[in-house]
């Protein structure tokens, strides 16, 4: 039985921010994710990064960077309010505002490769035909590409594309022809079977999926009873999150043979420990950073200590050492 | 009296709406990004900062004495704070809360703030104890700048050069900055304070420390209805103008600025509040309400702002009338 070690102090925890990563003498956290080998297995969720959080945390510590999602064309996202947050978490509906491929390429992704770690790029479509062109527009900027098909499908009155494994099927085939680069698949939590999803996305040449978005909730005021969000309709994340994400994420990672990045409610190595022990791969971390801007060096700097402080070659080894 | 006291709760809220949806008209179409900064932004820091003075201002405010050097140095005027809130008493708030600095002590390497307890986050807030440390994000954010026609010159102008500042409750934070600019600089500032009662007007002392000249105004007494207000204002400022006027606290107080800028000619700034998360522009939960294209965002409060240019609606049209050059 492990017992997990009491909480630093804010003190204790600046001092080892502050200090320089430990040398790593043996243990080898790199992840791959088709032809891209990750140093580390700790990643933003996308719309929860951007390169002006370099200005605050070394990002060359971490695994990859992941962009806010692409669409084709311009889009200014949702009415205000934009987020608020509940007791069950927070809850945004910004609404994925995008300059567009074009725009993406002009103004965000130099400020992206200057951070001199791999950019995933997302991208993103209302309907299944949407993703291609959009990869197409890229011109080969990135390093990989993650498909959010947790977007309303226009063409099946606004289901998630990612919800049937038919239409994921569909975006993988079209935009594989378009890259040779590894595709990874995000798919939402509301799915009647997560592995069929994963497996469509595997079948159709999916490098890994991600396991998963924020929940679609409906957050009201107390005194009125009126939608909080201008949308009425937000998505629901943070740590609360966490124990249904990492249901999906072991079905997931039973159902498929690539890699199952997990991405809900992950603030601590503990909690990415969590996804690892139910077959996780790698980790993405969003509103954790918003509180704790260096919640994701602090994950990556743990794990290391963790594998050093066990002789664990791995993250593998680590869990395995965990069960023995 | 429980129903007496639903019956006030209502009616509280049904103001409040009120309010906000004044807040929300006023504010349509309003404003600007401001051109770029003369002065470059300072970067941003994450801090512990220790809190040395928690306490009780007025009826509904408290004020936090943080201890964070780097900030108190750098920060600029109308910049602004985001406060983690630490797990306390079992709640725990995942977003940090965007304040603004309200005063600067550099000498002391510490910063003020002053805050309404009204949601979660902030009543969690309170139950934080001095000596203990708050994780602080800043400075961040476009500030409040005196342009060119408000410095006093090398020379020195005959007359001083002026500023008029309102704020409204909290909002009084984000002008302080400038009112301790100002009285750096020479220039003469005329603070109007607002508030629902003299007991919660906010930045009585610290005008008057900066000698600044103060127009207290109350819902109480009616004072700070904005007819009254604005009649007021004109009739102080008539014979010299203020040089330029800077506000937050309410968008109704922004379009009285905005009107009282275009019938003296002289530049608006406004500073707007809005709900978000990363503080940084990556989260863009706080696109400003301006009518849009749908297909282009509303500049961002945390970085495009806070203060942004205050213009007449029609003014402004008129303004991109004009040919170029």
């Amino acid at each position: 039985m492990t017992i997990a070690p009491p909480q630093p102090s804010m003190d204790a925890r600046r001092a080892f921010f502050d200090a320089r990563p430990a040398a790593s003498v043996a243990v080898d956290l790199s992840v791959r994710i088709g032809s891209l080998t990750l140093a580390n297995p700790v990643m933003p969720a996308s719309g929860c990064f951007g390169p002006s959080l370099g200005r605050l945390i070394p990002v060359a510590e971490l695994g990859a960077v992941v962009t806010k999602t692409v669409f084709g064309t311009p889009r200014g996202g949702n009415a205000a309010h934009r987020l608020t947050e509940l007791r069950a978490g927070m809850v945004n509906s910004v609404g994925i505002p995008s300059r567009g491929a074009a725009g993406y390429l002009a103004s965000q992704h130099p400020l992206y490769l200057a951070l001199g770690v791999p950019v995933i790029v997302s991208v993103g479509g209302h309907r299944s035909g949407e993703y291609a062109p959009v990869v197409r527009g890229l011109r080969g900027a990135g390093d990989a590409y993650e498909l959010n098909v947790s977007c309303p499908n226009l063409d099946r009155h606004g289901t998630d594309i990612g919800s049937d494994p038919d239409a994921i099927g569909k975006v993988v085939h079209a935009v594989r022809l378009e890259t040779d680069k590894p595709l990874i698949v995000k798919l939402p939590v509301l799915v009647s079977s997560i592995a069929d999803c994963a497996q469509a996305a595997e079948a159709a040449g999916a490098d890994a999926v991600c396991v998963a978005n924020s929940i679609p909730a409906l957050p009201l005021t107390a005194a009125t009873r009126s939608p909080i969000l201008g949308n009425v309709i937000g998505g629901l994340s943070g740590p609360n999150i966490r124990p249904v994400v990492l249901r999906l994420v072991w079905l997931a990672s039973r159902a498929v043979d690539i890699p199952v990045i997990a991405c809900g409610g992950i603030e601590t190595a503990d909690d990415a420990l969590d996804y690892f022990s139910v077959g996780a791969h790698a980790v993405q971390v969003g509103t954790a950073s918003f509180g704790r801007p260096f919640a994701m060096v602090e994950i990556v700097r743990a794990l290391q200590e963790r594998c050093e402080g066990v002789a664990a070659a791995d993250i593998t080894e680590l869990i395995e050492l965990w069960r023995a | 009296m429980t129903v007496t006291t639903a019956l006030g709760d209502l009616a509280a809220l049904r103001r409040q709406q009120a309010f906000a949806a004044a807040d929300e008209a006023a504010l349509d179409g309003l404003i600007a990004v401001r051109p770029p900064e003369r002065v470059p932004r300072p970067d941003p820091v994450w801090d512990d900062a220790r809190v040395l003075v928690h306490e009780v201002v007025g009826e509904r405010y408290r004020r936090l004495v943080l201890a964070t050097d780097t900030i108190a140095t750098t920060a600029l005027a109308g910049q602004f704070l985001m406060i983690t809130v630490p797990p306390t008493g079992g709640e725990r708030i995942l977003l940090p809360r965007p304040m603004a600095i309200h005063r600067r002590h550099p000498d002391q390497g510490t910063v003020e703030v002053i805050y309404g307890s009204a949601g979660r986050g902030t009543t969690a807030l309170t139950d934080v104890l001095v000596g203990e440390s708050l994780l602080v994000t800043g400075p961040l954010g476009r500030g409040f700048e005196f342009p060119d026609a408000a410095l006093p010159t090398e020379t020195g102008p005959e007359a001083p050069r002026t500023a008029l500042m309102i704020g409204r409750g909290v909002g009084v934070c984000a002008i302080m900055g400038s009112v301790e600019d100002a009285a750096r600089l020479g220039i003469a500032a005329t603070v109007v304070l607002s508030g629902r009662s003299p007991a919660n007007l906010i930045g009585l002392a610290d005008c008057a420390e900066l000698g600044a000249t103060v127009i207290p105004v109350t819902d109480d007494d009616g004072s700070s209805a904005l007819p009254a207000l604005g009649e007021r204002l004109r009739g102080l400022f008539a014979w010299a103008p203020p040089d330029v006027i800077l506000a937050c606290g309410a968008g109704v107080l922004a379009r009285l600025a905005a009107d009282l800028g275009a019938e003296w000619g002289a530049p608006v700034q406004v500073s707007l509040e809005a709900h978000m998360a990363c503080g940084l522009g990556y989260c863009h939960g706080c696109a400003a309400p301006v009518a849009t294209d749908p297909a282009v965002e509303g500049p961002l409060v945390c970085v495009d702002g806070p203060v942004f240019d205050a213009v007449l609606p029609d003014r402004a049209a008129a303004g991109r009338e004009k040919p170029a050059g």
